[in-house]
């Protein structure tokens, strides 16, 4: 019994990685229809942001806080530079564009900061153990579980209770009306940039954490899983998108103990939301986006 | 007075003018026996392939310095093959085609490495795979040849340090889902019988596979008495640290290619007292040995691991076997190869070859210890660890 709620407990540090990863991902094509493959790179950016700040400062904690402002403002500087001149364009170039980015930053962190990845100086977090109730966890991973559920309860506070919170979810559902009503549409676009990408740089800083490891090639796996969540959660919905996070969370958990002998994750991950999108088209979240 | 050992060649000395023509035109450099040699030196592998091509060219130095083959130089001829199979075949035919190299060495990984095979036999140059583990580059033909011990040797070897060596019989797997990882367990699993070994749970993950958390939940529950593992640096190091964070604390039996300083830097104290079957022996009693590890220290600036020394010892059986052969033809190196015996490979004796050309060589266990690999035992039951005939 104890271990299948240690495979659930698994499956909810997978989902919470990646509902921090996913809802930018997600707010990005609410807004603009744009997959934001890039955002994968992003989310490797902060992991080097915080693996050289932390190493070079000695605090981890400073680490984290310059991964997400550096996301942060790449983020603004990614719509800025690559997504607004080609807003023009069908969808597909921005997203070529987006592709080329990632390609392009991943290979940039190989050339500076070599292909063999680099590790925190002094990192004691990941072998730090805490007994719950039979379950031995480490310290990294309770942190991914608080910052996923603070952030996003601080997302959700942020969306529903500030002005600024309801504008951006009003552009994201109509972007025409809400700018008739005094709406600054291109500044909730920063907006969204900035904060769906210092949530990614966290998701990815944490990971570095946990793994002591941050490598060139690390977005790339989130990436396309990022997009499987998104399209089960229904494009641009993101209630939708943190139940797809979870939810593939346990599947990939179970999943890569009961048939992995045949199937590696990431074909568990996109048999699942093959099977899901035969039985609801529109994904987990329902037919309403945002 | 200057050394000129070639005039001492009877076949040279006072022989026809027409032979000597023929012989430049054969080999543009006379003075020097070319090696061709293909190494990973961008993209993805660049790290082993930067290694491999250090490691080969202390590997021609020493040699070099030595007197060369047959008094003459060699020189490396390398080539880039960024580890894929359509450059490792365009690089492979420049160096037979354009370069007209008599021998060739790969310090790159399987897919290139069985890609080059059937061109360099196909072209009759002996070729030397220095750590390529695919079954079919020595299945190309006769002129192929391979350094180091494929995946079911390993295995087995693993096996019997578990069964006998720990005494340890309750034992569950992890294994990564390529071929070489596969191709181990296989081996393994084919010994567990004769060493009293029981498998309780065998899980596989993906070489993308970062994060571990449900196979290492499952793990703790068959709670084994030793865990073996077979993986690379980059997801053995964080296996290993999350299998110790769930508070597992059976011994942790690893594959070959953990045998790497990035794991002992990404996983620290974690790694500490972990196996490595099939590792490099460090510790030897082997000047030539020890005088690699610290000009390789010097050169590359990083520690010496095996894929530098199956290189650095794949250039020195080929010099050995030209040497013996005493003769650069090639159909009579290819011999002198397949006789070798007692060659002192860096990473051991290297017994003879078999039918296959593969080795038959005692196999090395490490262990982590203070953050360093050291010398734990040696497995030298080659019945046992007989590589394949076919």
């Amino acid at each position: 019994m104890l271990y299948y709620v240690d495979l659930a407990f698994n499956g909810l540090i997978f989902g919470c990685m990646y509902a921090l990863m996913a809802v930018g991902l997600t707010l990005v094509y609410g807004l603009l229809r744009i997959l934001h493959i890039a955002h994968a790179a992003v989310y490797a950016f902060g992991a080097y942001v915080a693996v050289i700040v932390a190493n070079g400062t000695g605090s981890i904690a400073a680490g984290f806080a310059a991964a997400m402002v550096a996301a942060a403002c790449l983020g603004m500087a990614i719509y800025r530079l690559l997504y607004q001149p080609l807003l023009g364009y069908p969808p597909y170039v921005a997203m070529i564009a987006s592709i080329g980015l990632l390609v392009f930053m991943e290979d940039g962190f190989r050339i500076a900061f070599g292909e063999q990845g680099l590790t925190f100086a002094h990192n004691p977090y990941p072998t730090q153990l805490h007994e719950f109730a039979g379950l031995t966890v480490n310290t990294v991973q309770v942190a991914i579980i608080a910052a996923a559920v603070v952030c996003l309860t601080l997302l959700a506070l942020f969306t529903t209770r500030t002005r600024l919170g309801i504008a951006w979810r009003a552009t994201v559902s109509d972007a025409p009306i809400a700018t008739s009503f005094g709406v600054d549409a291109v500044k909730v676009r920063y907006l969204n940039f900035a904060i769906g990408s210092a949530l990614a740089a966290l998701a990815g800083a944490l990971i570095g954490l946990l793994n002591n490891f941050v490598e060139p090639t690390m977005g790339f796996v989130v990436s396309y899983k990022a997009l499987a969540i998104i399209v089960l959660g229904g494009l641009g919905n993101l209630q939708g998108t943190l139940i797809a996070s979870l939810v593939l969370g346990l599947v990939e958990s179970y999943g890569t103990i009961f048939v992995g002998r045949y199937l590696d994750r990431d074909a568990i991950a996109f048999l699942f939301l093959i099977a899901v999108l035969i039985v609801r088209p529109k994904g987990l979240g329902g037919i309403k986006t945002a | 007075m200057t050394h000129h050992p070639r005039l001492r060649d009877p076949r040279l000395r006072g022989g026809p003018i027409a032979i000597a023509i023929a012989l430049t035109l054969a080999s543009p450099a006379l003075a020097e026996v070319k090696i061709g040699f293909q190494a990973p030196l961008t993209g993805p592998a660049a790290t082993d392939g930067v290694s491999a091509k250090t490691a080969a060219q202390m590997a021609a130095e020493k040699v070099n310095a030595g007197g060369g083959v047959l008094g003459q130089k060699i020189e490396l001829v390398t080539y880039d093959d960024q580890a894929r199979t359509d450059e490792a075949v365009f690089t492979a035919n420049k160096l037979v085609g354009q370069d007209a190299v008599q021998f060739a060495v790969s310090g790159s990984y399987s897919a290139s490495g069985r890609a080059a095979a059937p061109i360099f036999q196909k072209a009759g140059v002996p070729f030397i795979s220095a750590y390529g583990v695919h079954p079919d580059i020595t299945r190309s033909g006769n002129y192929a040849f391979r350094g180091v011990h494929l995946g079911p040797p390993q295995g087995r070897a693993a096996a019997k340090f578990v069964g006998d060596n720990l005494g340890l019989r309750r034992v569950s797997i992890v294994t990564m889902d390529n071929d070489y990882g596969q191709a181990t367990v296989e081996g393994f699993k084919s010994a567990v019988d004769q060493f009293g070994i029981k498998v309780l749970g065998e899980y596989s993950y993906s070489l993308k596979d970062r994060q571990f958390g449900s196979i290492v939940a499952s793990v703790k529950r068959d709670n084994p008495d030793a865990i073996y593992v077979t993986g690379y640096f980059f997801t053995a190091a964080p296996l290993v640290s999350q299998l110790r964070s769930a508070g597992i604390r059976a011994p942790i039996v690893g594959s070959q290619a953990f045998d790497a300083e990035k794991l002992l830097e990404i996983a620290g104290p974690a790694v500490e007292g972990v196996y490595i079957v099939g590792g490099l022996d460090r510790d030897r009693d082997m000047p030539e040995l020890k005088d690699y590890l610290a000009e390789f220290q010097k050169r590359a600036g990083y520690a010496g691991e095996n894929v530098g020394a199956t290189v650095y010892s794949a250039i020195r059986l080929m010099a050995d076997a030209i040497t013996s052969a005493g003769t650069l033809d090639q159909a009579k190196v290819r011999d002198a190869l397949a006789a070798t015996h007692n060659f002192p490979h860096l990473a051991g004796e290297l017994v003879s070859f078999n039918a296959l050309r593969e080795i038959n060589m005692p196999m090395n266990v490490n262990v982590v210890k203070d953050g360093k690999f050291h010398h734990h035992a040696w497995i030298d039951d080659l019945k046992l660890l007989a590589p394949p005939t076919e």
